[in-house]
């Protein structure tokens, strides 16, 4: 018998695609960010009021990992954007090399914008996994999931740089402590932002908005705008 | 359940390795697995089984080395002791805020396998 000593990543394969895909994201300047949430967290619906109040101001572009139905890009690109559907076929989250084959398959349209926003498939924990070549994570959560999630998923808020709570406008309708999920999100990721937001009132997005542009400028080597 | 493709990629990795240096049957592989990996280890032991079945390694064993995450503090550099699935919000010693380290491997450590080069 033998023994020997590999010390590989599981996901070497993976990590190796999502450099390639950063360093191709570095030379267009574009940013990506990676949205990962439960299903029914109105991640759609965030990225659709995004759509809309950045369109003019920045070029903007979005794909959209589903297990099976094409409904979530046909949204985006309703609000002026273009958007491409990823079908996982049933995996519960998107890998790099998906990435890398969308892009490919839309000659440039996607890979040469300010900003690129990814929606990945509905799920806290699968997508956590995998780096898709983004600047940074976001996480998701509304407040009618319960206010208990950071803790249970720990690995997505400590690596998100951003949580957005959404749905705030129901906050009056739901038992939801915002500030214990706050101090969840703080203890697992003490230099990461906390937004809390309503895509349906609008309240909290233009903090989001000023995030993304700060982080963009900061991308391509101009002071941010505001300090984050 | 990603759980299924991770196993795949940790067996391909491992029977490559074995492959690498004439080794005959994987006996076990032993897989570092952070707490912060988002893998559940119960899952990736069912998903093993599955990915190793009907494969020459059909009784290799899968060993997870489980690892915490633990939380650090920038101040006065205690590494804070916690509950398991309990996170600390501010360092008991001084009350700075703590940074989670660590967690996340998710790594082939070893392979052992019948006959072999070595
Ligand atoms: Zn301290």
């Amino acid at each position: 018998m033998t023994e020997i000593d590999v010390r590989q990543k599981v996901l070497a394969t993976n990590a190796a695609a999502a450099e390639s895909l950063r360093s191709g994201f570095r030379l267009t300047g574009t940013l990506v960010v990676n949205l990962i949430s439960s299903p029914g967290s109105g991640k759609t619906t965030f990225l659709e009021a995004t759509a809309r109040a950045l369109r003019d101001r920045l070029r903007l572009g979005a794909l959209d990992g589903d297990i099976a139905t094409e409904r979530d890009a046909d949204r985006l690109r309703r609000q002026g954007i273009p958007a491409r559907q990823i079908l996982t076929g049933g995996a519960c989250h998107l890998d790099a090399r998906q990435i890398e084959k969308a892009l490919a398959e839309e000659n440039g349209r996607l890979s040469t914008l300010d900003l690129l926003l990814i929606e990945n498939v509905g799920n806290l924990i699968c997508p956590t996994s995998y780096d898709l070549g983004e600047d940074f994570k976001v996480a998701l959560l509304s407040v009618t999931e319960g206010d208990d999630k950071p803790f249970k998923y720990p690995a997505i808020f400590a690596r998100a740089a951003v949580t957005v709570v959404t749905k705030a406008d129901l906050l009056e309708h739901v038992e939801f402590d915002l500030g214990a999920v706050r101090d969840q999100v703080a203890a697992l990721n003490p230099s990461g932002a906390f937004l809390v937001t309503s895509s349906r009132t609008g309240a909290g997005m233009d903090a989001w908005y000023a995030l993304l542009e700060n982080a963009l400028a900061e991308k391509r080597g101009a002071p941010a705008l505001a300090s984050r | 359940m990603h759980e299924t493709g991770l196993a795949a990629d940790a067996y391909r990795i491992a029977r490559d390795a074995a492959d690498a240096r004439g080794g005959g049957a994987i006996e076990s592989v032993t897989l570092v697995v952070g707490e912060l990996s988002a893998v559940e280890p119960e899952l990736l032991g069912f998903a093993w089984e599955a990915v190793v079945s009907g494969t020459p390694d059909a009784r290799a064993r899968l060993v997870v080395e489980w690892r915490r995450a633990t939380q650090r503090c920038a101040a006065c550099g205690e590494i804070a002791e916690r509950a398991p699935g309990s996170w600390l919000r501010l360092c008991p010693i001084c009350g700075d805020a703590l940074a989670v380290t660590g967690g996340d491997e998710l790594d082939v450590r070893s392979v052992a396998f019948e006959g072999g080069d070595a």
